[in-house]
């Protein structure tokens, strides 16, 4: 299966999908304000992740994620949706979120697709 | 003190701070062994001059204390004038079980003492942190450690290739468990992907060259995959 994602950036890696069958916990650790390409093509090279339950996006909680990378959360959004709706999402990134002012309307989307395919985001702060 | 049992003195010593060990062996016979097993259990080398010295306090010596060193740290040796020390220091530690090298220069004699069985037939981990060494050094290392379960390698300083030799895994070898490249590696992940290595977990920066390719061989087994966006 491969990433249709708008921006195009999962096609820089289009020539293997990976299955991962027994892949149980995926860490997502980010840096430099958001997702860069590189980690978006990684994770759309990945499939399949049947026996995925947990997806921890760790985040520098007193950075602000910028604007730019809005679309590379939108990606990120579409291949939890597809590869990971049954693993619930949590860490340093929803803490933040909850954090943050209500009414800005650059959370207004975050991970919907996932959440419309029925994943989880867990924003306890205590997490 | 004779009617405690052996379980209760040993924790008893388990929970003592490190300072008070010493103390802790003088208190009774009995309570000798389990305070010098915690005492040397984790050891640190700071400079060439104190490998010299544990190597001349304790020649190798199976059967004595020096058998209770589990886990052995070189830190802050940037290079050797005798290079033969440290294969030395790592001939009398018998037991190790990890190895920790630390801004430390691995010596290209080291692989060849390691394949020919004269030591690290037990270590399982092996952490490697700004290690000054050639690729052909460190990857010979990694490879020819026969109990190697978890390798750590953060920002090694790879002085050059070296003479890099082909070292396919061809016997069976079950899944090592973990994984961890950090940082500009040098090479190493193409050395590992081509080594055909298979890991549980894997812990990965995201902008090394082989990312793919070592979650590729290691599809079937991973059940842990982290990703750092540096």
């Amino acid at each position: 299966m491969l990433m249709d994602f708008p921006d195009g950036l999962a096609q820089e890696n289009p020539h293997h999908t990976i299955s991962l069958p027994a892949l149980t916990t995926l860490d997502i650790n980010l840096r430099r304000g958001g997702p860069l390409p590189r980690l978006i093509a990684i994770l759309s090279s990945i499939s399949s992740a049947p026996a995925l339950g947990s997806v921890t996006i760790g985040h520098n909680r007193w950075s602000k994620i910028d604007q730019p990378f809005r679309g590379a959360w939108a990606d990120i959004d579409r291949w939890l949706a597809q590869v990971a709706r049954q693993a619930r999402v949590r860490g340093g990134l929803s803490v933040m979120l909850k954090w943050w002012p209500k009414g800005k309307p650059v959370w207004e989307g975050f991970l919907c697709d996932f959440r419309r395919a029925g994943g989880q985001v867990k924003t306890d702060a205590h997490s | 003190m004779n009617s405690l049992p052996q379980e209760l003195i040993d924790t008893i010593i388990d929970g003592l701070p490190r300072p008070s060990l010493l103390s802790s062996s003088l208190v009774a016979k009995r309570w000798r062994r389990r305070s010098q097993q915690r005492a040397l259990e984790r050891i640190k080398f700071l400079s060439e001059a104190q490998v010299n010295r544990w190597c001349t306090d304790f020649p190798q010596d199976p059967e004595g204390i020096i058998s209770y060193v589990q886990v052995a740290r070189f830190e802050g040796i940037f290079f050797w004038s005798d290079p033969a020390t440290f294969c030395r220091a790592l001939k009398s530690l018998g037991s190790l079980t990890e190895l920790w090298v630390s801004r430390t220069e691995i010596p290209d004699e080291l692989p060849g003492q390691i394949s020919r069985g004269e030591l690290g037939k037990g270590i399982t981990v092996l952490r490697l942190l700004s290690t000054s060494c050639t690729l052909a050094t460190v990857v010979s290392v990694i490879l020819s450690l026969p109990s190697l379960e978890v390798l750590r390698i953060v920002h090694p300083r790879v002085k050059s290739r070296g003479l890099l030799q082909s070292h396919p895994v061809t016997s069976q070898r079950t899944p090592l468990d973990l994984l961890e490249l950090r940082g500009y590696v040098g090479g190493i992940e193409k050395a590992l992907a081509d080594s055909g290595f298979t890991f549980r977990r894997l812990f990965l920066d995201v902008d090394l060259s082989g990312v793919e390719q070592l979650i590729m061989l290691s599809s079937e087994t991973v059940m842990e995959l982290a990703l750092y966006g540096v």
